[in-house]
């Protein structure tokens, strides 16, 4: 038990957050040169005033056209990635561990609230498996690798929660989360799930066109 | 209800109430299995497993100052031991103190010493199993 935590704990845990941090890093930088050397105007145009104003128009539930006609799914995906991010960020377990490590700490969600909030992923992951199976216009441009995606970021919460309560063996439990987050974590920066990461600069060009050479509204 | 009746249990109560206390002082530490510390305030967790003196027997630990400590000057005192004292005397859960906080202080000491030895509880549903 010892040596397996351990590993999973240390040498894992640090190939991850590398690949992590890496691939983001990695991503953003071709991006940009990307973008640099196809499309050379994407910086010409490029206005922060609109940028952020477009940003700020997709951030806020119900602040653009397209979120207003799908309420449901519009709260859904907000309830999703607030507690997506706010989980793993502000779990005392995890800010324990950080404390350990590098002697680091911040604010932390007390655990009942956190429990809850995981489950609110759970759910989400439900729904949006549902869509993808029965709604025709989702179905339609849905791949394997999609579900895929779904399940890698499922299981960390599942787990997660499943070892919290003690429930079905934990010690078992407790290394295939910490093995599903570290998945998670490397798969972000190489998977649509960067999107994350490269989704504001995408809004800011869109944002910065709209505004500054159409003279039009992109929410 | 009748006045005898009601005199004896009242008797009855007086009577456990003080052998309750006088048996108070007796608790040690052969008493303790678990720690739940009440300077950390409202508990997050269930209560740390820890059967003191088997806990001592099991895992061969000779000096009690292994964990009752003192320190002088930053340096640990080999000969001194505080057991009188409970860890939140001094391990303080307010910022800005000299000692490490009491929860980091019973964590950092706990699993210190299960890490080196490869033996004993290291993650956290092992020393806070629920019920
Ligand atoms: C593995 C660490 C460890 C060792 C070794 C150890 N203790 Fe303790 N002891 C504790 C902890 C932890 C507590 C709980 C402290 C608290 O509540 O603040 C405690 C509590 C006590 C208490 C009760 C204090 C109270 O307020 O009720 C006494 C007495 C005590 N220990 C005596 C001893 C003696 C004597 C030895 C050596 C034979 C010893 N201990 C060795 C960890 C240890
Ligand atoms: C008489 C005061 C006092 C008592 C009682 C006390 N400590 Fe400490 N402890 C200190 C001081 C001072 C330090 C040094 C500052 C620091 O590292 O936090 C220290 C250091 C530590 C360290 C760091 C040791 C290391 O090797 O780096 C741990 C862990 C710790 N204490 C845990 C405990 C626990 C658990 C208890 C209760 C069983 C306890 N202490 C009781 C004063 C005390
Ligand atoms: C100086 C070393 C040391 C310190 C300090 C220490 N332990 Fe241990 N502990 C051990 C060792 C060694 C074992 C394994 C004993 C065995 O199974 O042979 C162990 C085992 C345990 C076990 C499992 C007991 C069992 O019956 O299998 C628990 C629970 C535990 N420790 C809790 C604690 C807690 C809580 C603290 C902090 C207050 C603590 N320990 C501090 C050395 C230590
Ligand atoms: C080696 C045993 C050990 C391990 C492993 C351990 N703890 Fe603890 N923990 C303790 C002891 C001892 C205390 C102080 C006594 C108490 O429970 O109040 C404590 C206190 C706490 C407290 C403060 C009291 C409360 O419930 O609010 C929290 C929170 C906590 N631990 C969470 C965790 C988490 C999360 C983990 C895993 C990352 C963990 N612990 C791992 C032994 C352990």
């Amino acid at each position: 038990m010892h040596g397996l935590y351990n590993f999973v704990r240390g040498p894992l845990a640090w190939v991850a957050f590398i690949l992590f941090f890496g691939g983001i890093l990695y991503r953003l930088i071709s991006m940009l040169l990307g973008a640099r050397k196809k499309d050379g105007v994407v910086f010409d145009y490029f206005s922060l005033y609109y940028g952020l104003r477009s940003i700020f128009h997709w951030i806020i539930p119900f602040a653009n056209r397209n979120s207003r006609q799908r309420p449901i799914f519009t709260i859904v995906t907000f309830a999703f990635h607030i507690c997506l991010l706010a989980v793993p960020i502000l779990l005392l377990a995890h800010i324990i561990l950080w404390d350990e490590s590098f002697n680091i700490s911040w604010w932390n969600l007390p655990d009942s609230i956190a429990d809850i909030m995981a489950i609110i992923v759970v759910a989400c992951c439900g729904y949006f498996l549902w869509r993808r199976l029965t709604q025709p216009e989702v179905k339609f441009v849905t791949f394997a690798s999609d579900y895929v995606i779904l399940a890698i970021v499922a299981a960390p919460f599942i787990t997660g929660f499943l070892a919290y309560h003690q429930w079905f063996g934990y010690k078992f439990m407790l290394i295939l989360h910490m093995l599903s987050g570290e998945v998670m974590l490397a798969a972000i920066p190489f998977t649509r799930l960067g999107h994350m990461f490269y989704s504001p600069f995408t809004r800011a060009y869109m944002g910065s066109e709209f505004g500054s050479v159409r003279h039009a509204k992109d929410w | 209800m009748k006045k005898g009746t009601a005199a004896l249990y009242i008797g009855m109560g007086v009577l456990i109430s003080i052998l309750t206390f006088m048996l108070m002082p007796a608790y040690s530490q052969e008493d303790i299995v678990s720690l739940a510390d009440s300077a950390l305030g409202d508990r997050e967790r269930p209560a740390a497993v820890f059967a003191h003196e088997e806990h001592n027997e099991k895992a061969e630990i000779e000096e009690c100052n292994v964990c009752h400590h003192v320190y002088k000057d930053g340096n640990k005192i080999e000969d001194e031991s505080s057991e009188g004292q409970g860890c939140s005397d001094c391990h303080n859960i307010k910022e800005g103190y000299p000692t490490r906080p009491l929860m980091k202080a019973y964590h950092d000491l706990c699993k210190a010493c299960h890490l080196e030895n490869k033996k004993g509880p290291i993650t956290c549903g092992e020393c806070h199993p629920q019920n």
